[in-house]
């Protein structure tokens, strides 16, 4: 069969398993606020390669369920961008800075 | 080895040395830029998984939309530089909390999952190409998964208002 089938589904999985562990470095790693967001962007990436590699080799009824959590995943993803933006924004407007090691009021 | 795999191959290794890139940015526009770079790459791999809605979506939405809100709130927050320790191996080792630990630990990640792949009989072949991939997508989404997809619609319009409450300054109220 012509298109993927020179491709493996093992190849996708590793790929997107190399994304993630990437995407939770630098999120735990960083302490710019702005940077942390983008390690979440690749993880949730990451996840949308696995889903959709899932429903192109794993066989399910009618339809692509996996595209459509892959969409649910984007919905959410972009949600969660736009809230935590306009919170590094306030911050950095009252604060002066967005380094997460700073940002500690709320520490016991 | 078949054209579609060296294709796959090379297209992996950019997607992951753009990811690479913005783990390790010094100027935090570079990591914009090498995200932007990482989105473009998945889309990419949904070309290759036969998923093209869902690749013209990860384009205008990933590194469309998303890009641009993040330029805005690096533009915005006057924070060029990453303004944190810069993740160099000799800086990692020394600092045992801040360097040392998320690599251990999203290195170990990595090889538990590559251990527990390689150990999974997985299916050999893909699944019967779609003749119209946009109809194979929304079939489901909107029968079974109709409920869901309002209630991600609800979500999104909270945080349109959330982010525009958030940001709005005091003197506006």
């Amino acid at each position: 069969m012509p298109g993927a089938s020179g491709v493996p589904l093992i190849g996708y999985l590793i790929v997107a398993a190399a994304m993630f562990c990437i995407g939770a470095f630098t999120a735990l790693r960083r302490t710019n606020a702005i940077m942390i967001l983008m390690g979440i962007e690749l993880m949730l990436n990451a996840v949308n390669v696995n889903l959709v590699a899932f429903s192109r080799f794993v066989p399910a009824g009618n339809g692509a369920r996996g595209q459509v959590f892959a969409l649910f995943v984007l919905a959410v993803a972009a949600a969660e961008a736009a809230v935590g933006l306009a919170m590094v924004i306030i911050v950095s407007r009252r604060r002066d800075t967005i380094d997460v090691d700073h940002i500690n009021l709320m520490r016991g | 080895m078949t054209s579609t795999l060296v294709i796959f191959i090379v297209l992996s290794l950019l997607t992951l040395y753009a990811a690479y890139r913005v783990a390790t940015a010094h100027l935090i526009t570079h990591a914009a830029l090498f995200l932007a770079g990482t989105f473009a790459g998945v889309a990419a791999l949904f070309f290759m998984l036969q998923a093209d809605f869902l690749a013209a979506v990860q384009l205008l939405l990933y590194a469309g939309a998303v890009m641009a809100v993040v330029v805005f709130a690096i533009m915005l927050s006057q924070m060029r530089e990453a303004g944190d320790h810069v993740p160099r191996w000799v800086d990692a080792l020394r600092s045992p909390f801040f360097g040392f630990l998320p690599l251990i630990s999203s290195v170990a990640l990595f090889v538990i999952l590559l251990i527990s792949y390689l150990d999974t009989p997985w299916p050999s072949s893909a699944t019967a190409a779609a003749v119209n991939s946009t109809r194979y997508v929304a079939v489901p989404l909107f029968q079974s998964y109709a409920l869901p997809f309002e209630v991600a619609s609800v979500l999104l319009l909270a945080a349109l208002i959330g982010a525009i409450v958030l940001t709005r300054r005091e003197d506006d109220r």
